[in-house]
């Protein structure tokens, strides 16, 4: 990775090029270096395997621009260079900008935030520093916990079909940006680590996944070793499991699968583009009660103890909290710069905002980021609309003891996937299975594990955010596969969720 | 020195890679094996909405990932990777050989810790902790060859105002549909890509590849409803695919402008019609191949790739229906009707063609049902060996900076000898589902639920009243044994971003069938 200096130093002579062209009216310089580390794990009882099947790591660094022409406010070009922070790189960039331009009528210029701006950079955590081969030793461990502790349990049988998966990432990037509508270079760096660890004792036909997320060497050293052995013998305890008939039942949602509904149909749905579009769920109901009133939303990409921590969009504009759902009424929504001007400017703003919204709302562009697949800033990704550290917080939440009391009867959800909107986004229709983690729970208390892979969830949005039966207090982070956010999320519970079976015609 | 065209640069490590490879390898104790996978881009794409320009993009890129294996103690080895996207860098090619080094370096830093550690703790639990040991890799192939591109516009001489003009007039041929039309966005793209894969072992290829690619999303809304409709055309040609169609036998596709109005046309008759209420048993349905370009995508692709069938992606992606182990699997028994057959061919013109995989093996057809009989799966080299079986060619990235996964190539159903029409036309009660959608699958791909665009009743061999948010709901092997007619219409279908790995990658392939009918549950809205 470059350090952060350099993409500074480059960003002020970028921007003293680029001020001197006489043709341009706005201009944009935008420097990124992100990498991502995978330790990918793979261990296999009964097929042979490697334990840890990659360690690998994946690198960018370049920059990017956006550029305004005088002849034409609505003109915006933009273009990229990787690898290369010269003055010929940014000439390049120039020239493949002026190529793309476009003259967009809905195009009202660059973010204009603040001029000036005092962000608190904190430097790089350690996890900045961190070699591969320190990443490798810290796979291993949780392989090694992994092994130890199903031989412990379950002695002479090694060939029991132990699967354990999952991958330890660490993503560290660091940014700097410059333009024409503020004064000086903004810049930031950061690093966080996340780890899923899967065990599947295939015998016991039982699954279970332990996970935790950090932004420090010294969290990793302490909770990522136990993750192999946590996973193990959960799935251990949820082997011999019950399968439940088919139909309509009580559901406690534990958070991973509150973080899926989030990742795949709320906060898509919790965008100006998406209000733009008319593709949201909650189209025409700004304002209004869209979920239980128990229950708030909100984006804090600089909360303290999250994973993550972001002071700065890739817009450079300040990235600050946004409250989306208050005490369940819809309040505000993420956005970038552009879908933030767009919104304001569409002609049918008060039809797709709805009834209850005031006329002069205004969505500020806290959310404008270029995130790479792995979660870090990529100058070469296009800008779009992301959330950090999505956090639900709820009020009269229930303990878990409590939440599995109040359900009486039912099933316990704690991982789903496939997790979809199958009828498209805005009519709130999801299906998903259940693959593990999960408990039959009767009158009051768990009482046996549920087969993972029978069951299907076919349901909607309303069915379990409208009028849960009991919203949790404990709040748990979700890492979703591929997704760029960190889900901080309370189980909920919700009745008459309709459940088909897996393989009952086989 | 500075080059001026970064695809020079695969010119370059073409002649001088095999050598920087071995010498490393040389100068390094225990390093068994070192490939190297480089691949310059020029890309080019104009995103419209509403019938207005919004985005255009112009650039080029050049990537590279190594692989590394060492020796460690106990004959086990470790492999350590490095990926870097390094652009402008690979112009240079003083920096381009340090930059090779140093990822070299570091893969090997990994791949000795992983050696060292592996070793430990088989010393510590004992070597039975890692199963049977994997036989031996099969020879490396060596192959050598230089493979062609094929396209009639070049990417990189097109005229950018043509790919923005392009994408404007289908975005706002769409919008000219209806007032229904309240919102849609088309994308255009048009790309060049040059990929080498060298390695110790003696291979030397490289695969010019042209990709052109448009997308369509559209929003329509009536007083009766609201419908969200999304597709995608894609070839591995010119832009010419975008602008004048492509009148291929096995792949057709409208021109960008024809293609946007027919999905905005689509969109419109879905927001009028109602909401599929299915009935509670199971029925006949008839499936189109657009539709059944998904089901051979999730429900016989990717449980053939032989990683997840061996759990390598059990945390991400789920394991397969169709191998318990390697000694307990569907292979040679019969989990469809004798009258479907399913395959994957990458030497078929398609969207996931190509002529090697990035380990350098040769790609092949791969039968994974042959008359209703499991037959196989794609595997990679080391999956080929835990298999016993000949190693097919389907391990691929989706750029030189990532690891090579298996992956699906053109995967589809096989055609039969029914007229799609009197397949319809034998139904006396059942359904017509046409276009796919969205899926949501088991976790070993066993059962699935995947959306249709259009559900069309059929009553007395005749289509009647179309629904919109309709879904074929089953479980894998009684839909493949119900199959009961199979058309002769094959057709595929470009799929633009099939997700797999950590961190996922998003790969090109093609997916398809001929008309099928079986009988399967229905889901409404």
């Amino acid at each position: 990775m470059r350090p952060l200096a350099e993409l500074k130093r480059f960003a002020r002579e970028g921007a003293r090029i680029l001020a001197a062209d006489p043709e341009l009216a706005q201009f944009e310089i935008y420097c990124s270096s992100a990498e991502q580390l995978v330790m990918r794990l793979n261990y296999t009882s009964d097929i042979p395997c490697k334990g840890v099947e990659e360690c690998k790591s994946l690198g960018a660094d370049g920059f990017a621009i956006r550029i305004v022409p005088r002849s034409n406010p609505q003109e915006i070009g933009a273009g990229f260079v990787a690898g290369d922070l010269s003055a010929d790189a940014l000439r390049e960039a120039i020239a493949r900008a002026r190529h793309a331009a476009v003259v967009d009528p809905h195009f009202q210029g660059l973010p204009d935030g603040p001029r000036r701006l005092e962000i608190a950079n904190e430097g790089p955590n350690d996890l900045a520093r961190t070699p591969g081969s320190r990443m490798v030793a810290a796979a291993w461990e949780i392989v090694d916990g992994a092994i130890r502790a199903f031989k412990a349990r379950m002695p002479g049988n090694e060939r029991h079909g132990l699967v354990l998966g999952g991958d330890l990432s660490v993503t560290r990037d660091c940014f700097a940006i410059a333009s024409s509508n503020f004064d000086g270079i903004r810049a930031e760096q950061g690093a966080y680590f996340s780890s899923s660890v899967t065990a599947l004792v295939e015998r016991l036909d039982a699954r279970a996944t332990a996970s935790a997320v950090g932004s420090s060497m010294a969290e990793l050293s302490q909770i990522v070793p136990p993750l192999g052995r946590e996973a193990v013998n959960r799935a251990i305890r949820l082997g011999g499991g019950e399968q439940p008939s088919p139909g309509k039942h009580r559901v406690l949602l534990g958070p991973q699968p509150i973080a899926e509904l989030l990742c795949y149909l709320i906060v898509p749905s919790l965008t100006t583009g998406s209000f733009h579009a008319g593709n949201s769920a909650y189209l025409a109901r700004f304002g209004e009660t869209v979920i239980d009133e128990r229950i708030s939303l909100a984006d804090e990409p600089a909360g303290r103890a999250r994973a993550i921590v972001r002071r700065l969009t890739c817009e450079g504009l300040p990235a600050r909290r946004v409250e989306l759902i208050r005490d369940g009424r819809l309040v505000g929504l993420l956005s970038n710069h552009y879908d933030s001007q767009r919104l304001a400017a569409d002609e049918h703003r008060a039809d797709k905002l709805g009834p209850h919204a005031s006329a002069d709302i205004q969505f500020p562009a806290a959310n404008g980021y270029r995130l790479g697949e792995g979660g870090g800033r990529r100058f070469d990704s296009m800008l779009g609309t992301a959330a950090t550290n999505v956090v639900m917080r709820t009020h009269g939440g229930l303990a878990d003891r409590e939440l599995i009391a109040a359900v009486g009867d039912g099933i316990y959800v704690g991982r789903v996937w496939y997790t979809y909107p199958i009828n498209g986004q805005r009519a709130g229709d999801f299906t998903c299975t259940i693959t593990g983690d999960s408990y039959i729970i009767r009158d009051g208390r768990i009482a046996a594990p549920l087969r993972p892979n029978r069951l299907r969830i076919n349901a909607n949005l309303e069915e379990v955010f409208r009028a849960p039966i009991a919203v949790g207090r404990r709040i748990a982070p979700i890492t979703v596969w591929g997704s760029p956010e960190i889900f901080y999320v309370p189980a909920l519970a919700a009745d008459g969720i309709s459940l088909s079976a897996v393989g009952a015609d086989a | 020195m500075r080059e001026r065209d970064l695809f020079d640069a695969v010119e370059f490590l073409r002649r001088e890679g095999e050598a920087l490879l071995r010498s490393f390898a040389r100068a390094h104790r225990g390093v068994t094996y070192a490939d190297l996978r480089f691949e310059t881009v020029f890309h080019r794409s104009c995103v419209a909405n509403d019938g207005e320009p919004r985005e255009s993009l112009e650039s080029e890129g050049a990537s590279f990932g190594v692989t590394v294996w060492a020796d460690g103690a106990g004959n086990f080895f470790g492999a350590g990777q490095y990926g870097a996207e390094i652009g402008a860098l690979a112009l240079d090619r003083k920096r381009l050989v340090s930059a090779l080094r140093a990822g070299l370096e570091e893969a090997c830093a990994r791949a000795r810790a992983s050696a060292r550690a592996a070793g430990t703790l088989r010393r510590r639990l004992g070597a039975e902790a890692f199963g049977a040991p994997a036989a031996a890799l099969p020879q490396m192939p060596a192959e050598r060859d230089d493979v062609p591109a094929t396209f009639r516009d070049d990417p990189r001489t097109l005229d950018p105002e043509a790919l923005k003009r392009l994408a404007r007039d289908a975005s706002a041929g769409a919008r000219g549909v209806s007032s229904a039309i309240v919102y849609n966005v088309v994308a255009a793209l048009t790309e060049l890509r040059r990929e080498l894969f060298v390695s110790t072992a003696g291979a030397a290829i490289t695969q010019d590849f042209a990709f052109s690619q448009g997308d369509c999303y559209v929003v329509a809304e009536t007083p009766q409803g609201h419908q969200e409709t999304y597709d995608s055309i894609g070839q591995q040609r010119g832009f010419e695919i975008l602008s004048e169609g492509c009148a291929s036998e096995l792949q057709p596709n409208p021109d960008l402008v024809g293609f946007a109005i027919e999905i905005a046309r689509e969109a419109v008759d879905l927001a009028n019609a109602p909401v599929l209420k299915p009935p509670a048993h199971e029925v006949t349905v008839v499936t189109d191949p657009h539709f059944n370009a998904l089901v051979a995508h999730e429900i016989v692709g990717h449980p053939s790739e032989a990683d997840r069938a061996l759990k390598m992606e059990a945390a991400y992606a789920g394991r397969s229906w169709l191998l318990r182990s390697p000694t307990v699997n569907e292979i040679g028994n019969r989990i469809g009707a004798p009258i479907l057959s399913a395959c994957s061919d990458p030497t078929l013109e398609g969207y996931g063609h190509y002529r090697y995989d990035h380990e350098g093996t040769p790609g092949r057809r791969v039968m994974h049902l042959e008359r209703g009989i499991f037959r196989g799966f794609l595997n990679s080299r080391a999956t080929a060996a835990i298999l016993n079986a000949e190693p097919n060619g389907s391990a691929r990235a989706a750029a030189a900076c990532y690891v090579p996964l298996i992956r699906m190539s053109n995967t589809f159903f096989m055609p039969g000898a029914d007229e799609p029409a009197k397949i319809i036309a034998d139904v006396e009660h059942g359904y017509y589902v046409c276009g796919n959608q969205i899926p949501s699958i088991a976790e070993s791909r066993e059962n699935f639920r995947i959306s249709a665009r259009r559900v069309y009743e059929i009553e007395n061999g005749r289509l009647g009243r179309l629904y919109r948010s309709g879904s074929v709901l089953g479980d894998s092997r009684r839909f493949f044994m119900n199959v009961d007619a199979v058309g002769n219409d094959l057709r595929l279908i470009a799929i633009p971003n099939c997700g797999k790995g950590q961190p996922m990658q998003a790969k090109r392939m093609s997916n398809g069938g001929p008309t099928l009918r079986s009988r399967a549950r229905l889901a409404g809205g």
